[in-house]
């Protein structure tokens, strides 16, 4: 069952009116308070205030005027394809279309043997790229871990490489610097034959953290951003405030800011290299007002994730954001709970490209295997809501309430049989819905431990998506770490 | 020796269609039809009770092998003669009094069918007496109990007790089944068998009288 880009929408916390309040809002924010910069982005600052902002350089702030915004949100695509490997994983982001992976930049694994937490590996990392590619209802995935165990120096090149191997799925992360960039996009266009087939069929893209909430430019990730545009790889332009600390403690306010900050963000992609592609990458969060870390499982993360890709939407850009995070430090009944919640809420909500969707404990610091499997099954039962109930001639099903007729049954039914690998959610195998007897037998196994036997399954099957030739062409190259 | 395997793929994979066609074929090739039924039919519902078990197929699934493995078995049944029916098994089953819920006896009988039992479907409500008199009638060497309701679980053991008043328990085994049994409540009782499911029922069954 491909339950991958349905339509979203369903679900809309802010009301049409709500939607202009907030956009103007955003709009007065960037004319009137603006956005600050430091050293290093003196040409960016440049080529806004030509384009028409006021830039007041001792105080290093910048003032975007409203017809300018406007302007440059215009030229960004209203459509983004980010392509798998093989076409059939391709992402048609645009409208309310739902796609949901993995999130990035954990150092912490439940050990998949132990179960204790332990730092994470360049070979973690291709384990869960395995899982990942295998899993279904996982579209796509964010480089879910760092390698802790390698140099620093390698990470760009090494996690890019790591996660290509293992999945045919799209695959997206941070890099480093520039110089990083550059090595990968090299790597990539390797694999795919030419840096033109790579920006044909773009199967990576790049996360950039350009802004540092409230309204200030993060130099290094704004000059990635803006070299990844000029190269024309997709990139999401990620801002993540937290209510209450980053941003205002309320919903309405963390929503403005943040749109503030994207408006600026897109406003700097388009006049860097109009029309390039590029995601609305408001991450709207919360503060956990206990210890002013980040709080990934509230339910108010679904619903303020829903409201920021109403915002995007209006202004007809394609979204990235986030949900299914929780705050439980293993796959417990609160992960359960609070990762279905911001699940269906923000599929329900429509937005593009949901990462951290898959796989991660303790907010965004840790993984493990079995919660991949876990939350597969979470992603699925969420797009399933999506495709909504079909109420047409068939679906109806007149025609077999006759036959059968009162008193009797469905169960061999033509009908019957030619929905039923179709109408219901097919598990992938976590859920049990067996007898007591059945599953006392088989070892009165609870959720975690069925996933984590499904994951070891899973791993145990190897494959490589980079060709021999052209990994060794790339090891001629690249420092490559992980073992041929 | 006749290779039965296409015949068994084409059952599980739910090809009926083409079934009749293959039976057809393996006697022209000279393949014995109790071979074909033991070998093919019946080897192939094993597989499907065990897919049904791992919940791998689906219950209407499991029905429409049923089905195309009794059009099958009519083909051979003219063929077979006394060599398919004299040893099989002969299994009395129904709902007992009080409890009006069917299809999970119906779906045991219709495994025990396809696994060759010869199944005499009493239907549902039915008192023990009415049980006693069906084990005669039928000379059965099994019986089976269903309930759904915890309110009707009281019942099969007034129906176990019939049938040991009547001096039929050395002659027949019983089963029982049904939701809310479990093998603890059929050793209260002092049935011989219970299954979880109607797949390991008709295995249950076999394993009885074998």
């Amino acid at each position: 069952m491909n339950l991958m880009g349905l339509q979203g929408g369903q679900y809309q916390p802010l009301t049409q009116d709500q939607v202009k309040t907030i956009h103007g809002a955003a709009l007065q924010i960037l004319e009137t308070t603006g956005i600050t910069y430091e050293t290093g982005l003196e040409a960016t600052a440049n080529m806004l205030e030509a384009a028409g902002a006021r830039v007041n350089r001792d105080e290093k702030r910048i003032c975007i005027p409203r017809d300018l915004i406007e302007a440059s949100v215009a030229k960004a695509p209203e459509q983004v394809v980010l392509c798998g490997r093989d076409p059939k994983n391709d992402l048609n982001l645009t409208e309310n279309r739902v796609h949901m992976g993995t999130g990035g930049g954990t150092i912490k694994i439940l050990d998949p043997d132990t179960g204790e937490v332990r730092a994470t590996t360049l070979q973690d990392l291709h384990d869960v790229s395995r899982l990942v590619d295998q899993l279904d209802n996982i579209h796509f995935l964010v480089r879910p871990c760092i390698p802790t165990d390698i140099d620093e120096k390698d990470y760009d090149i090494n996690m890019f490489y790591t996660c290509l191997r293992g999945s045919g799925k799209h695959v997206m992360s941070g890099v480093n610097d520039e110089a990083g960039l550059h090595k990968v996009i090299e790597m990539a266009s390797m694999i795919a034959g030419s840096k033109e087939k790579l920006q044909e069929r773009p199967f990576i893209s790049v996360i950039t953290s350009f802004a540092i909430s409230p309204l200030k430019l993060c130099t290094q990730s704004t000059l990635i951003m803006q070299e990844a545009i000029r190269n024309r790889i997709p990139v999401a332009l990620s801002s993540a405030p937290m209510a209450g600390s980053t941003s205002p403690l309320t919903m309405a306010g963390t929503l403005a800011q943040l749109h503030a900050e994207e408006l600026a963000g897109v406003t700097i992609c388009q006049l860097t290299n109009p029309g390039a592609p590029l995601l609305y990458g408001g991450i709207p969060g919360m503060a956990n007002l206990a210890t002013m870390g980040y709080c990934g499982g509230a339910v108010e993360c679904g619903m303020m994730n829903a409201a920021i890709h109403q915002l995007s939407e209006y202004i007809k850009v394609p979204n990235y954001n986030s949900s299914c995070l929780s705050d439980a430090k293993l796959p417990d009944a609160q992960a359960g709970y609070e990762k279905a919640f911001t699940a269906v809420l923000n599929a329900m909500g429509g937005s593009n490209y949901i990462h951290h969707a898959a796989g991660m404990l303790e907010s965004m610091l840790a993984v493990a295997h079995e919660q991949f499997v876990i939350d597969d099954e979470i992603i699925g039962n969420a797009c399933k809501v999506l495709k909504g109930i079909e109420v047409d001639e068939e679906h109806l099903a007149l025609e077999v309430i006759d036959s059968v007729g009162p008193g009797g049954n469905f169960m061999t039914a033509p009908h019957t049989m030619s929905h039923i690998r179709s109408e219901y959610y097919n598990s992938n195998g976590v859920t049990d819905r067996k007898s007591r007897d059945r599953w006392e037998a088989e070892g009165s196994l609870d959720a975690r431990q069925r996933a984590l036997n499904i994951a070891k399954k899973l791993l145990a099957n190897q494959k490589s998506y980079i060709t021999e030739e052209v990994d060794q062409a790339i090891r001629d190259r690249f420092n490559i770490i992980l073992p041929a | 020796m006749t290779d039965f395997s296409e015949i068994r793929e084409c059952l599980v994979g739910l090809d009926d269609s083409r079934l009749p066609g293959l039976i057809s074929r393996a006697l022209d090739a000279g393949a014995a039809p109790a071979d074909i039924l033991n070998q093919g039919l019946i080897a192939a519902m094993d597989i499907v009770g065990e897919r049904m078990e791992n919940g791998e197929m689906f219950i209407p699934e499991v029905l429409m092998a049923a089905q195309s493995m009794s059009t099958g078995v009519d083909i051979l049944k003219p063929l077979l003669g006394d060599e398919g029916g004299s040893d099989r098994g002969r299994v009395v089953i129904g709902t007992v009094q009080g409890d009006l819920h069917d299809i999970g006896k119906n779906l045991v009988a219709m495994m025990m069918e396809s696994a060759g039992l010869a199944v005499h479907n009493l239907g549902v409500d039915i008192t023990p007496e009415a049980f006693v008199a069906a084990v005669k009638e039928q000379d059965a060497n099994i019986l089976c109990l269903s309930a759904l309701l915890t309110t009707t679980m009281p019942m099969m053991k007034q129906t176990v007790d019939a049938i040991v008043e009547s001096g039929l328990r050395d002659k027949v085994k019983i089963m029982v089944g049904g939701a809310p049994v479990t093998q603890g409540f059929a050793e209260e009782i002092g049935a011989d068998a219970f299954a979880p499911d109607a797949g390991s029922a008709a295995k249950q069954a076999k394993s009885l009288i074998s």
